[in-house]
């Protein structure tokens, strides 16, 4: 009797290359602005509304939560931001050779980082 | 659609362990996934260990070694063994590629040898690949020109022979295609980089009359555009092809061309 053929394992086994790991963390930063963006777009409304409104936001930025947020979304930007720009040159057929591949994948990572700690000093100064 | 975990009867559960009866100094644990279609119950992973001293520079060579010495109920696919075939396409160590080209001395510490990513299993390391055959005829992957043309020679400059390099070469051993996490999810309806780098191969070729036809037929939301630039399918292929890249070929020229 032949019974039911089971499907053979794969995300479970299948290692990760640099590649694979920056797509789905394409994907996942992607979520993670669209949340983003919802709630920096409240914010602006609310300040509309007055000032007390503001000391709630900037006691909610000020605590350890806040922090860990801002500090979040603005590396889930950097990552789509480089991400992004090494699609666009994968759309016009470029950067496709093994090497490169993991080259623009490691500058997307590390850079996502760099670019991170810019921001949050820029924000900080000004 | 995506789906992590696999289904029920697909879990693997720990098997048989062979142990060496050679006496070598010198092992190394192979583990290799295991399902017997006469029986009900679930895949296993059996380890052998085999005897390194004696055994050639393969992954080929170590199924070999314990079909023939340690446990014949073992099946897989092989036959030229020199990577021209592509019949013993499996997983290693977490990477697709052929068994025959693939030097075990790359893959540290225990082997792990799997069938094709989420392919129906026949028997042991056999995955079921009709889907993708299907797919492949789809394309309909033969030169297609008008009636007159049959007679006499078409000529190709060596300028258009050339853009068939790198996709002419193809075994079709599915390793691109089983690497591709969209072709895992949506492998009903994308063709995957396999399928994907012919129908390029046949788009460029100068000497095929049926150019625009060919890139309306893969100009498909769920055909072509699944295609996420995940980059498995050039890392995973054991002839250094580059699907990716003809697949983002076939978009330009669809983003350019006016169909």
């Amino acid at each position: 009797m032949e019974n039911k053929p089971p499907l053979s394992p794969h995300i479970q086994i299948y290692r990760w290359h640099i590649s694979s790991l920056v797509s789905i963390t394409h994907r996942i930063t992607g979520i993670i602005n669209f949340v983003g963006i919802t709630f920096i777009c409240i914010w602006s409304c609310l300040l509309l509304l007055g000032e007390n409104n503001y000391e709630i936001i900037d006691l909610f930025f000020k605590s350890f939560l806040g922090k860990f947020i801002i500090l979040g979304i603005t590396w889930s930007f950097s990552f789509q931001i480089l991400s992004e720009i090494r699609h666009l040159i994968m759309d016009l057929g470029y950067g496709f050779e093994p090497k490169i591949i993991n080259i623009t994948g490691l500058i997307v990572i590390f850079g996502s980082v760099i670019l991170t700690v810019i921001f949050f000093t820029l924000g900080k100064t000004f | 659609m995506v789906q992590i975990s696999l289904p029920q009867n697909s879990k693997v559960k720990k098997g048989k362990y062979y142990k060496d009866k050679t006496g070598s100094k010198n092992l190394k644990k192979v583990n290799v996934y295991r399902w017997d279609p006469s029986t009900g119950e679930n895949p296993r992973i059996d380890t052998y260990e085999v005897d390194m001293d004696n055994c050639p520079s393969k992954v080929l060579d170590i199924l070999n070694k314990i079909k023939n010495e340690i446990d014949p109920t073992l099946a897989y696919r092989r036959s030229c063994a020199h990577g021209v075939c592509g019949s013993c396409a499996m997983n290693m160590g977490g990477k697709n590629g052929l068994a025959c080209t693939k030097p075990h001395s790359e893959i540290d510490g225990d082997i792990d040898i799997y069938p094709l990513p989420h392919l129906k299993v026949k028997k042991d390391l056999i995955g079921d690949l009709d889907g993708l055959y299907k797919q492949y005829k789809s394309i309909e992957p033969w030169l297609k020109s008008s009636s007159k043309s049959e007679a006499v020679e078409i000529i190709q400059s060596k300028e258009d022979r050339a853009k068939l390099d790198g996709a002419y070469e193809c075994i079709m051993c599915a390793c691109c295609s089983t690497s591709c996490p969209s072709y895992w999810w949506n492998g009903d309806k994308y063709l995957g980089p396999a399928v994907l780098l012919q129908a390029y191969r046949w788009i460029i070729d100068s000497r095929d009359e049926e150019r625009q036809a060919r890139l309306k037929k893969v100009a498909d939301e769920l055909k072509l555009y699944r295609c996420h630039t995940i980059l498995n399918c050039t890392s995973a292929c054991p002839k250094g092809l580059n699907p990716a890249k003809a697949i983002a070929e076939i978009k330009k020229m669809l983003a350019t061309a006016n169909i």
